[in-house]
């Protein structure tokens, strides 16, 4: 990893990656009704329902259009600024995409493939960041890495680790439990491509 | 190893004598060293300042650099949740109900 990567400011990904706020609110408002409708409450399922059915699709696509960005962002900080590798790690994540999603995804397959392709791009970014210093740390001795930060390093990776698993087993359990689910849902095909800007 | 706590003791017949402390590594007990008097511990504390001077500056690299990395996984582990709570949204629409981690049809 290229040393402008390392000296790289904390918070350089924050802002546009992030969600809107309105977003955030809508989530919480599904977060709700889920939990209302778990719990049995029919007219918190039928409320569910209307909302997965008129706001989802709309959130879902903000909620891509950011997990593009951010894949971007990450190939950005792992080429260190070099166009060349920028560019195949841009390509490399287009071809992840098209290869996850498949041929006609649902919106919620479009969201779902950006999580497992932000993620796998995040372990690849955190291991090259890492695998740098313990370089380094091989080259010069007196640069040893304190326990407690390479125990806090590792616990990044492992969380990130464990997301892009997690987020693999979950595509592949929606698209089982989904599969023949009808449009009422808002796990339409309609429209599923590309992200809703904003 | 670096003293974690060094002092010039002043001795009753004048002059100053270097003394340092660190934790014992059997014991863990706080155990203080006297080093000595004149230009030998002048140099002996030039250098223990130096080392912590050096050990702080390495924290602080450290500290940046996990925020940093931190920074870049927030927003990533943000839209994971996301993600999460509207795939439990349209799974619960849908008809479904988790048990113990695993989604079932719900009766009736």
């Amino acid at each position: 990893m290229p040393e402008d990567n390392a000296k790289a400011k904390p918070g350089r990904t924050q802002g546009v990656l992030e969600l809107s706020e309105e977003t955030r609110n809508r989530l919480a408002e599904l977060q709700v009704l889920s939990k209302k409708a778990e719990a049995g409450d029919k007219r918190a399922r039928k409320e569910l329902r209307a909302r997965v059915r008129s706001s989802s699709e709309e959130v879902i696509g903000r909620a891509s259009d950011v997990g593009r960005k951010m894949g971007q962002t990450l190939a950005h900080t792992a080429s260190g600024g070099d166009p060349l590798t920028e560019e195949a790690l841009y390509a490399k994540l287009d071809l992840m995409r098209a290869q996850i999603a498949g041929e006609d995804p649902t919106p919620l397959e479009v969201l779902l493939t950006e999580r497992v392709v932000s993620l796998w791009m995040l372990t690849t970014v955190l291991e090259a960041l890492i695998a740098t210093q313990y370089r380094r740390v091989v080259d010069d001795p007196s640069e040893r890495l304190s326990p407690s930060y390479v125990l806090q390093q590792s616990r990044i990776l492992e969380s990130a680790t464990r997301r892009y698993l997690a987020a693999v087993r979950e595509l592949a359990r929606v698209r089982k439990l989904l599969a023949g689910v009808p449009a009422a849902t808002g796990s339409s095909r309609q429209g599923a491509r590309g992200g809703v800007p904003g | 190893m670096v003293a974690s706590a060094v002092a010039w003791e002043r001795r009753e017949r004048g002059g100053r004598y270097y003394t340092r402390s660190r934790r014992s590594r059997e014991d863990g007990r706080v155990i203080r060293e006297y080093v000595g008097t004149g230009p030998l511990a002048e140099m002996v504390a030039r250098s223990d300042r130096t080392k912590r001077e050096l050990e702080e500056a390495k924290r602080e690299r450290e500290k940046e650099e996990l925020e940093r990395l931190e920074a870049l996984a927030a927003p990533v582990f943000e839209l994971s949740e996301a993600a999460e709570i509207l795939t439990h949204a349209h799974l619960i629409a849908a008809g479904y109900r988790r048990r113990k981690g695993e989604y079932r049809r719900a009766r009736g």
